[in-house]
């Protein structure tokens, strides 16, 4: 009887626990219906998925005219880059990745790697718009296994900014330096008038990622040496050109040119590029093409008025004479390997990177069309300054991502950091760089160069 | 009988804590990750990640920040701070000792992530900063703690964090002590420091030990407090082992070598443990 | 007399200041908790019970609040259901190996969360349990089990089997005298258990961290994470009344459990 009694409380304690789970649980099965298809797209940008949203229902009107039924469901998940990882990440791993993704090109060769993303080559062959996508882009894009995982939607060209107002106003030169030594004499003028810090370029472990992406790569494809070796598939962890940048940036941070103070605290990029750049104390910046809407645009994180008057560009001095710019493949669309609508996803993947859709977006983050044939679509045809970036991306310079590129660009964090510190100088940075490399990628993945 | 009473336990447990340290050595053997061209083949690389950790910079300073933050926070800041208020209110004339007791218990028994919280608020840099408005007052400039000091910042955190623990098994102990043996010690004229010296400290000296034991432990567990504040930076400054143990497993997914990371900070933990368990000698 | 007086003083005062810097940190999260302009700093609050609202109003926060509660929840009452059966197994019945296992048990308590949570991890995809409450609350259960048996046994431990054994004679089946005689008895046991499992569950960062993916099962520790991480853009008011809801359940039950914790703590109980 007891016994019995016992066991029920057991069993029904046991159902009780179970149940609330279940209940819990239940809201996450979506409902397979076999007619109409549901296809899930994440953004983790906060500008992005409102761009898109807005452009959803079109798509699915579209959609439904050709006489196909499908919707689509927009994930917001809104995070920073490096969470954003990692939940991507478990979640490819687990199975349970939304159809369509987009997230920048830096992240596919990874995931490419790990079979997560679904095999969009022969999809694009078939594509007639696809021809219309720069070749430069088509190039970067394209997976050591020949294939493309990623649809582009989006490209940048970066440069250095300046005030052309503040610089005339102090009487330096604004023409377009053409070596390092020649930016770096002008930059003293600057700080010998206003006694404070004349440019901004990314460095230390605060500003992530972008220390490497925004600031340390762009210098260092001006020196000539190689930085990963796509021969034997290495990184070049010490050769001339990184310690020429390890050594630049000694330079300006021992002649006072950088914003040490800044550069060592969290969000950087705030009382630089958003607070003392537009307020005319901070002239030179190391910046993209998102600087004209994301940052400084009228509804940017910190407007400009005037923006066109008082803005200008620079290309990156070089050590071979020739300035540049830097240009990459930014956001791009991506499927998921274990999608259950391949065709349906990739459909929605082109039309996002097609007409109005990318349009709206372009405008919405500041970025250059990475193809012909935007030009003239709303509202991206009134941004100058972004078909002007577009007309750039022939002509610049860049660096397709690679696997391992996350953990190099830790290091290079790392390194530039011991020199804002002061502890290191450009040779300790250099050595410290290529030591950290390793022991992250491992010994395997690394070589040095000696040109 | 016993297998159906205490079966679904045993199984859980298997399943949940052991199973795992099983696993971690299997996979700490392979050079298993989730992202790039290795990950879709996973290789048997032997004791490689163990050659690679014992000789990796990175993951020898993590075990030395580890070892400071242990030996700072836990063995020195908790046991001493503890001690003084375990002494310091039982057996003494103090009044309104819950209220005491009961403020400095606050500190442990909040979530992880308050503590975090209410100390971002502490050591805020600039001028409005608690901790440096504080410090202002003695003449001291303000600070951006968390990137200037962060070890030390977070060791003070974390004693914060553990005085009440110390506090209480000190408390236990002292209690026991005989007030017989207090008083006769007082009768031959030593006054309340000789006593601590000569009688209570001689006569908790188990406790104390078990104690060192115990939060040596947990302090090398701590990874909410130290990740939610600084994620290990500013440029690693603050990467303890278990948060190079996530950074390895979880930003870049080399989860072979995070899992021989685990294990080498399982031997550690084991034989602290076991010596716990041996010392503690408790009942069975 | 005078130097007994300044000693008293002296005791006073150290123990003062040591109370009030462990309690002076709570100050900002509760008053910027009613501040209408809350900030990172400490500052005098204009007086609001808006932040709270907004917590409940809110599309997001309080399903935070909701998922802590199932996880913990549910993790206490298996960890409840299995120590009950478990313990008094423990408890009453010497079988072979029973020392060993007990040991093992307290050895396990021992292990820590970050150092298994990897193998864990891919264990739970592999069990399909991966971004789930069912398997978040068994794993929660499993780490909260070796405390609580040890709880538990020790418990039982205490009550007398003379107890039982009279209702064997009365005509109950074994199992049936212990649950009819000595369970109702274990109530201030499991009230005990019940506690520190509760507390412990519901503080837990890493493990849902590493568990959950879907934001609409996070519980609050994680979703605090996440908003504390958007560093420019933190809504300090929402996040420490987040915080102040999250905390006072602790506290609350640590009050509670005093009287539990000096027998506690030399199992080691409490932290972990």
């Amino acid at each position: 009887m007891a016994r019995q009694r016992s066991l029920a409380i057991f069993a029904a304690a046991l159902v009780a626990a179970g149940t609330l789970a279940a209940c819990g649980d239940a809201g996450d099965e979506s409902d397979e219906a076999k007619g109409p298809v549901t296809l899930t797209l994440l953004e983790y940008q906060e500008p992005r998925a409102d761009a898109v949203e807005k452009m959803l229902p079109d798509f699915e009107a579209a959609m439904t005219k050709q006489g196909r039924d499908i919707k689509v469901k927009l994930i917001r998940d809104i995070l920073p880059d490096d969470q954003f990882k990692t939940k991507i990440t478990q979640q490819y791993n687990a199975g349970e990745a939304p159809d369509v993704t987009d997230y920048g090109a830096s992240f596919v060769p990874g995931f490419a790697g790990a079979g997560y993303l679904l095999d969009l080559t022969p999809y694009l062959k078939k594509w007639s718009e696809w021809e219309s996508f720069y070749p430069e882009v088509r190039d970067q894009i394209v997976q050591p296994d020949g294939k493309i995982y990623a649809l582009p939607h989006e490209a940048n060209t970066q440069n250095l900014f300046y005030r052309k107002d503040v610089l005339d106003k102090l009487g330096v030169s604004t023409t377009q330096p053409t070596t390092w030594p020649e930016l770096i004499t002008r930059l003293k003028q600057i700080t010998a008038e206003t006694g404070k810090p004349a440019m901004v370029l990314p460095a230390g472990s605060t500003w992530g990622g972008g220390t490497f992406g925004e600031g340390f790569l762009n210098v260092m494809l001006g020196t000539g040496s190689t930085l990963y070796n796509t021969d034997s598939e290495k990184w070049v962890v010490e050769s001339p050109g990184l310690t020429e940048t390890f050594n630049l940036y000694d330079e300006l941070t021992n002649n006072d040119l950088l914003p040490v103070e800044a550069l060592l605290n969290p969000e950087p990029w705030q009382p630089t590029k958003y607070q003392a750049f537009p307020a005319g104390e901070l002239p030179v910046a190391a910046q993209g093409t998102w600087g004209w809407r994301y940052d400084w645009g009228p509804e940017g994180a910190a407007p400009i008025p005037g923006l066109l008057e008082k803005v200008a560009t620079w290309d990156y001095p070089s050590s071979d004479g020739e300035p540049y710019a830097v240009s990459s493949v930014a956001f791009s669309y991506e499927v998921s390997a274990k999608t259950e609508h391949p065709d349906e996803a990739v459909e929605l993947a082109k039309w996002l990177s097609s007409g109005q859709a990318i349009a709206e977006q372009l405008v919405a983050v500041g970025a250059a069309a990475p193809r012909t044939g935007i030009d003239d679509i709303a509202p991206y045809s009134s941004q100058p300054t972004l078909i002007e970036t577009g007309k750039q991306l022939a002509t610049s310079r860049s660096f397709p991502p690679r696997p391992g590129q996350d953990q190099i660009a830790q290091a290079v964090a790392e390194a530039t950091e011991g020199i804002l510190t002061g502890k290191m100088d450009g040779a300790a940075a250099a050595k410290a760089f290529a030591e950290s490399a390793k022991e992250l990628l491992g010994p395997d993945q690394v070589e040095t160069a000696t040109s | 009988m016993v297998l159906g009473l205490l079966g679904p336990s045993l199984v859980l447990i298997a399943l949940f804590v052991v199973g795992p340290v099983g696993y971690a050595i299997w996979l700490s053997l392979t050079n298993k990750t989730l992202t790039g061209f290795g990950a879709q083949t996973p290789e048997f690389i032997g004791l490689e990640n163990y050659r690679r950790l014992l000789t990796s910079a990175d993951f020898l300073h993590s075990m030395g920040r580890t070892g400071e933050f242990i030996f700072f926070s836990a063995i020195v800041g908790q046991f001493l701070l503890g001690m003084l208020a375990a002494v310091l209110l039982t057996k003494s004339t103090v009044r309104a000792k819950g209220l005491f007791g009961g403020a400095i218990l606050l500190p442990m028994v909040v979530p992880e992530v308050v503590a975090s919280l209410a100390w971002a608020s502490m050591l805020a840099p600039g001028q409005l900063g608690t901790v440096n408005r504080t410090l202002d007052a003695v003449g001291v400039t303000p600070l951006a703690w968390l990137q200037e000091h962060p070890m030390a910042s977070l060791i003070v955190i974390n004693t914060w964090r553990g005085i009440a623990f110390a506090m209480i098994m000190f408390q236990a102990a002292i209690e026991g002590i005989s007030d017989d043996l207090i008083e006769a010690a007082h009768i031959d004229g030593a006054g309340a420091r000789k006593v601590f010296r000569y009688i209570t400290l001689p006569l908790i000296r188990g406790p104390i030990f078990l104690f060192l034991l115990l939060t040596t432990i947990t302090t090398a567990s701590v990874f909410g407090l130290i990740y939610f504040l600084t994620r290990g930076g500013p440029g690693g400054q603050t990467q303890v082992t278990s948060i190079y143990i996530y950074e390895h497993s979880f930003a870049f997914f080399q989860l072979g070598l995070g899992s021989a990371a685990s294990v080498i900070m399982l031997v550690v933990v084991l034989v602290l443990g076991l010596t716990y368990v041996r010392l503690a000698r408790v009942e069975v | 007399m005078a130097r007994a007086a300044l000693r008293r003083t002296g005791i006073y005062f150290v123990i003062g200041l040591l109370s009030v810097f462990c309690v002076v940190p709570f100050a900002w999260v509760v008053l910027a908790s009613v501040d209408k302009t809350a900030g990172l700093y400490l500052e005098l609050p204009s007086l609001t019970i808006e932040n709270f609202r907004r917590f409940f109003s809110d599309p997001t926060t309080p399903r935070l609040l909701f998922n802590s509660l199932l996880i913990s929840g549910g993790a206490t009452l298996l960890a409840l259901v299995l120590a009950l059966f478990g313990g008094y197994a423990l408890s009453r019945f010497k079988f072979f190996g029973r020392r060993t296992l007990m040991f093992t048990i307290l050895l396990v308590r021992v292990v820590p969360a970050t150092a298994t949570i990897v193998p864990l991890y891919i264990m739970m995809i592999r069990l399909h349990l991966n971004n789930s409450y069912t398997g978040l609350i068994l794993v929660e259960a499993a780490y909260q089990l070796p405390l609580v048996l040890w709880l538990m046994k020790g418990f039982f431990d205490s009550i007398p089997v003379e107890l039982e054994e009279a209702s064997w004679i009365d005509g109950c089946s074994r199992l049936g005298g212990a649950v009819r005689i000595v369970f109702p008895l274990s109530r201030p046991g499991l009230g005990a258990a019940a506690l520190f499992t509760f507390i412990n569950v519901w503080g837990d960062f890493l493990t849902p961290l590493v568990l959950l993916q879907s934001a609409e099962k996070y519980p609050i520790s994680i979703g605090m994470f996440r908003a504390f991480s958007a560093h420019n853009q933190v809504d300090w008011g929402l996040l420490t009344a987040t915080a102040v809801l999250y905390m006072v359940p602790t506290v609350l039950l640590y009050l509670f459990a005093r009287r539990y914790l000096l027998k506690a703590t030399f199992t080691g109980a409490l932290k972990g």
